[in-house]
């Protein structure tokens, strides 16, 4: 039976790691800052990782997810920054900032989609090269700099609250929320389930595999965009590497999760409560005083832990469905 | 004939979850003797085979002997050091390596050797295709080799081993009469030279040219080992059927219009002037043997297969259709042969293997799927066809054949098809389903749905079917009323070719 | 298909000599032995690392974790140099030893776990690259003995010793793929998995061993890398897969496994060295590099795979009665 055990066990986890961290630093893990610090940095990584796990859901990767946050920011940061488009008003070059953000992430994940769904290169290939493409163009357009000096008005999206809420925690919230309609409650993403969970079957039930993942690759972009808004807002400037450490990070939270990296099956929920623990750990440890990279040391490690228990709990039902695949290939013979 | 004992199975069984796919087998081999096995399709043969070759490891309690002592094999170069070597259905050989290294390079590692010495490879595999009377290129790709040629690759690899017992799992499938005739010329001398052979194959013909004894398996028993002498094709095949419920005949109906014509359909290397007609609730047989290209010339029609030449007509007007989805637009649906691969969202629950042909009329103006218009539609798809157990969101890895048989059928028959394919759709499953399946299929041609149903079980074909088609090598060979059809005459037609359509080669 | 291997190689080293006389008419430095001696010597440890990576791929695999590893055994050696002394055969015991190590860590993972490479690559990454950096606090290894140092500069018949040891790992990678048994079973592991267990192969074993001979490589590159440079910068691998891994699709290697060729490769490894001096002689920023590699990559990927796709559709699955013999 299908149920929600893994979703639950999470937030049990998630509980235990929140208290733990209370009880080593309660003056400073609970503090409003922090807190609030935590509120500010979770929804951009939250936002690549939901991008991420519709990719894993058909049983692909994006490598290049951040590399495309980096591009369509570096392009929304020229407008921002007045470099192009000199003497548009505040308002209008703020506006004209996030279409160029949506429609270069659109371009991209239409590439990357393109090449996996029409031509069937391996995603991670194809994402490997888009990856090396994005950067590539991204130093071009920057000389290897940083382009700051946006308008002030700009701040809003990365550092403002509404009623003590921060405002990127509302935009992650409405398209956490979004997505889980959309997975979850929508036709498509049923098929998009499917596609992962067995291509050719999606094939012989007359889906067109090619078009859902054309979907899912732009889906996976517009969320390495959306973030994008966020991280040139909270840094005030956009450079090659902007938010590259939530490569990894976001395959770590898709796993962690829940998600079947093969693809087929994962909830948004699960993606994000894996975020908030990952964040809760790199926060945690940031107050206790952990240097940054031990930080990463850890979430590598989670990542290979998690799928290592998963793939021996997983065991015995995988050994049963080879011995059914035998009996299928008894049953031809 | 010598009498020497040399390998025997004491008790062999094998449990799958849920099946026993062997059960207590007790039979022998003889030093020196072509040893047949036959049995329908899920007697349990290929189980048979892979605990012979190491390639699966039987239940506890069973034994293996070879010369009176007790061996195991846990893995097959096990096996292959016991001198059992296998040639697989399927070949296993490497595609992109060459015929020297496939033929040579399980010898390498059951030597024990590091290096390779190319030379002397070469010369192993020179000897093993001389012995076949082949001549192929050893520098060649596999890939690049005929079929055909592969499956002679495939035995000249288990020469290579100085196999005492050769399996040759439906060695002759993919074989023309004179390659059949070479390889049994082969496998008598190898015989003479003292080595025993277990052929599997379901050509009953060929079974009674070359083997020595056979063993009937039925259902994972061993039903007997008999000397050919005692056999005659009739009595093989009661003994292979057994007591089995006969189907249920139907009556042939009146049929309607013509509702798909398909006109001289080629494809290069898959088949060739197809052309046919199937009429508005109508079941239309495929058969003939594996391989036939009977399930190409379905996918060709669904749009997997993009033919080179030729049409094909839904109700008088020409489709073109260049892939899955448009064929399912255009109210053609296809049930795959391979359950579990093709068929199944394996991990996914019953309602989602059951809702994903009608996702979209389930949702509402917004685009939200109605947990309501799911749940009727779901529970009313269980009780039509009966699925057991009734549970909706049970994934469906744990039904049994039969019911994942049935979502699959059911996920179609709500998609209300003009034109429905099925592929072998009662294979691997028990009789009651079948006959439930069979049941289904006559009710949705009553309602005017054009059905073609692709099967190698003859008896299945015949009480189902109004109208068959045998296909041989690519070709109609054949096609008979359902008045007419007997089993002899279809499988006369599917070994040799019908006398109506004459074979070309 | 080996002549189609043959023109695919062929075909790259054709696009190297446009290539090479597109650069010389723009800037004639580029025919100079030196220069050609220089680029060689400069792209011996991508090359190098290369040599382990198309193992890897030929089964289908992939190894994100080589950029991360390779820095690693460089700050390895270079602390083992500064403050323990040690001598050259200790410093490659120590590089090539420990980069087996760190490499058979990933091939347990793949081979006994059953995780994907990409996933158990991605997470060593992040922790090789997490301690090293905490070690080292990015800081920069200077002090490299002299004799060390020495040993860089030595020529043999005016070749740098650096290529002498990419040629010596190409020679013992091509022999490894032809003339041992595990080579070969590298081979068949990428062409047809199943099959390869039931001839006898143990898949487990083959690709704990490709994943360690990828590790030595990397330490062996890290001792070469550590020569030319004189000095350790534990950030100076930041993106090295990705050139390494181009280097090798580049080469012909099939990312689905079973393709690939140690001269293929060196091929790989060239094109990219090409074009990276070409941009610099013909001062075009070096940035471009980046952008030509991606397109190539997605390029060359995608026509392979289209050709592929081709092969398939014309694939002979029944041998049809009356048509024409094929094959053979």
């Amino acid at each position: 039976m299908e149920n929600n055990k893994k979703e639950y066990m999470l937030c049990g986890v998630l509980a235990i790691i929140v208290i733990i961290m209370s009880i080593l630093s309660p003056d400073r893990f609970l503090s409003l800052y922090n807190l609030q610090t935590m509120a500010f940095q979770l929804p951009e990584f939250g936002i690549i990782a939901l991008g991420m796990m519709i990719v894993i859901l058909t049983g692909g990767i994006n490598l290049s997810i951040t590399s495309g946050s980096a591009l369509a920011g570096i392009m929304a940061a020229f407008i921002l920054s007045g470099r192009v488009m000199v003497g548009a008003s505040i308002g209008m070059s703020i506006a004209l900032a996030i279409g160029v953000i949506l429609v270069t992430s659109v371009l991209l994940g239409l590439l990357n989609g393109f090449v996996v769904a029409y031509i069937g290169v391996t995603p991670i290939l194809v994402t490997l090269g888009s990856k090396t493409l994005y950067e590539g163009i991204s130093m071009w357009l920057t000389k290897g700099g940083a382009i700051s000096n946006f308008p002030e008005a700009y701040y809003w999206f990365g550092n403002e609250s509404i009623i003590g809420i921060p405002v990127p925690m509302i935009i992650f919230i409405i398209i956490a929320l979004i997505t889980y309609v959309l997975l979850e409650k929508t036709p498509w993403g049923t098929r998009v389930y499917m596609v992962g969970s067995n291509p050719t079957a999606a094939v012989f039930s007359g889906i067109n595999i090619k078009r859902v993942l054309m979907q899912v690759y732009v889906y996976s972009a517009l969320m390495a965009g959306l973030a994008g808004v966020i991280m040139l807002s909270r840094y005030n400037s956009a450079k090659v590497d902007l938010g590259s450490s939530y490569l990894l990070q976001s395959v770590a939270a898709v796993v962690l999760g829940g998600t079947n990296i093969a693809g087929g099956s994962g909830k948004v929920f699960g993606t994000v409560i894996a975020v908030a623990i990952l964040q809760v750990i790199s926060s945690g440890l940031n107050i206790l005083g952990v240097n940054r990279f031990i930080i990463d040391m850890i979430t590598g490690a989670i990542l290979i832990a998690v799928l290592t228990l998963n793939i021996i709990s997983n065991r015995r039902e995988s050994r049963r469905k080879s011995d059914e695949t035998v009996l299928v290939a008894e049953n031809r013979g | 004939m010598a009498e020497e004992r040399f390998l025997q199975m004491e008790d062999l069984s094998k449990t799958y979850p849920g099946v026993k796919a062997l059960d207590k087998i007790n039979m022998e081999i003889r030093a020196g003797e072509v040893h047949a096995l036959v049995g329908e399709n899920g007697a349990g043969k290929s189980t048979l085979i892979k605990i012979l070759a190491g390639a699966e490891i039987p239940d506890p309690g069973g034994r293996i002997l070879i010369d009176g002592e007790p061996v195991s094999f846990a893995h097959p170069l096990e096996a292959l050091r016991r001198r059992i070597a296998v040639t697989y259905q399927d070949l296993s050989l490497f595609p992109n390596l060459s015929v020297v290294e496939n033929i040579t390079i399980s010898r390498k590692i059951e030597e024990g050797a590091r290096h390779i010495d190319w030379r002397e490879m070469r010369s192993t595999a020179q000897d093993a295709l001389a012995k076949l009377d082949l001549d192929i290129d050893l520098t060649t790709r596999l890939s690049d080799l005929s079929l055909a040629n592969q499956q002679l690759v495939a035995i000249a690899r288990a020469l290579v081993h100085d196999a005492r017992l050769l399996i040759l799992d439906e060695p002759t499938s993919s074989l023309s009469a004179e390659e059949v005739n070479a390889l049994f010329r082969v496998i008598s001398t190898l015989k003479a030279q003292g080595m025993s052979i277990l052929f599997i194959s379901h050509k009953l013909d060929e079974v009674f040219a070359i083997s020595d004894r056979i063993t009937v398996l039925r259902d994972g028993q061993h039903v007997g080992t008999y000397l050919r002498e005692e056999l005659d094709e009739e009595k093989l095949i009661s003994l292979m059927v057994g007591r089995k419920i006969r189907f249920m005949q139907y009556e042939k109906r009146s049929v309607g219009k013509p509702l798909l014509e398909v006109k001289h359909l080629h494809k290069k290397g898959n088949f060739a002037d197809i052309s046919f007609t199937l009429h508005q609730g109508e079941i239309l047989g495929l058969t003939g043997l594996v391989g036939a290209g009977r399930t190409e010339v379905a996918q060709a029609i669904f749009g997997r297969i993009i033919p080179d030449s030729g049409q094909i007509y839904l109700r008088g007007k020409e489709m073109k259709i260049t892939s899955t989805t448009q064929a399912v637009q255009a109210g053609i649906a296809y049930i795959p042969e391979s359950r579990q691969t093709q068929g199944l969202f394996l991990g996914k629950t019953l309602a989602d293997n059951l809702s994903v042909t009608r996702l979209d009329s389930l949702a509402n103006q917004f685009g939200i799927i109605r947990i309501d218009l799911l749940k009727d539609y779901v529970g009313k798809w269980i009780q039509r066809l009966s699925i057991r157990p009734p549970y909706p969101k049970m994934l469906i890895d744990q039904f049994s054949g039969g019911n994942q048989q049935k979502a699959i059928l059911a996920k179609w028959l709500a998609y209300e098809p003009t034109v429905l394919i099925v592929d072998e759709p009662t294979n691997g499953i028990d009789v009651g389903a079948k006959s439930e399946i069979h049941q289904l299929l006559r009710e949705l041609a009553d309602q005017g749905i054009g059905i073609i149903m692709i099967s190698s079980e003859l008896p299945e074909v015949l009480a189902v079917c109004d109208r068959i088609l045998v296909m041989r090598r690519g070709r109609v060979a054949a096609e008979f009323p359902k008045d007419d059809a007997t089993q002899e005459k279809i499988m006369n037609a599917a070994i040799l070719g019908g006398d109506a359509r004459q074979d070309v080669s | 298909m080996k002549q189609l291997l043959r023109s695919k190689e062929a075909g790259i080293l054709l696009i190297i000599v446009l290539l090479s006389l597109l650069i010389t008419l723009k800037n004639p430095v580029f025919l100079t032995s030196s220069n050609l001696l220089d680029i060689l010597k400069n792209n011996t440890v991508p090359g190098i690392v290369a040599m382990g990576m198309l193992l890897v791929i030929i089964t289908g695999g992939i190894d994100v974790s080589v950029g991360a590893m390779t820095a690693a055994v460089t700050v390895i050696i270079g602390k083992y140099m500064v403050h323990a002394g040690g001598n050259l055969l200790t410093v490659f015991l120590l590089g090539c030893g420990s980069g087996a190590i760190l490499g058979a860590i990933n091939g347990f993972f793949v081979a006994k776990l059953d995780i994907p490479p990409i996933v158990v690559t991605l997470g060593t990454m992040s922790i090789i690259n997490g301690g090293m950096l905490y070690y080292t606090g990015g800081s920069w290894i200077t002090n490299i003995p002299k004799w060390f140092i020495d040993f860089g500069r030595i020529k043999l018949l005016g070749i740098p010793v650096q290529i002498l040891f990419l040629v010596g790992a190409a020679v013992l990678t091509h022999w490894v793929l032809r003339y041992t048994l595990i080579g070969r079973g590298v081979f068949a592991v990428g062409g047809n998995p199943i099959a390869a267990v039931r001839a006898g192969f143990h898949k487990d074993k083959i690709l704990l061993f490709l994943y360690s001979y990828l590790g030595f490589m990397v330490g062996l590159a890290a001792v070469v890398h550590t020569s030319i440079m004189r000095q350790v910068d534990p950030n100076a691998f930041f993106s090295f897969e990705m050139t390494v891994i181009a280097a090798v699709v580049l080469g012909g290697a099939n990312v689905l496994g079973g393709e690939g060729s140690v001269f293929g490769t060196i091929l790989g490894v060239m094109m990219l060295a090409v074009i990276q001096n070409g941009l610099i002689l013909a001062w075009i920023p070096t940035y471009w590099q980046q952008i030509v590699v991606g397109a190539i990559i997605l390029l060359a990927v995608s026509l392979d795979v289209m050709q592929n796709r081709r092969r398939q559709d014309q694939l002979t699955r029944i041998d049809v009665a009356g048509e024409a013999p094929f094959g053979g």
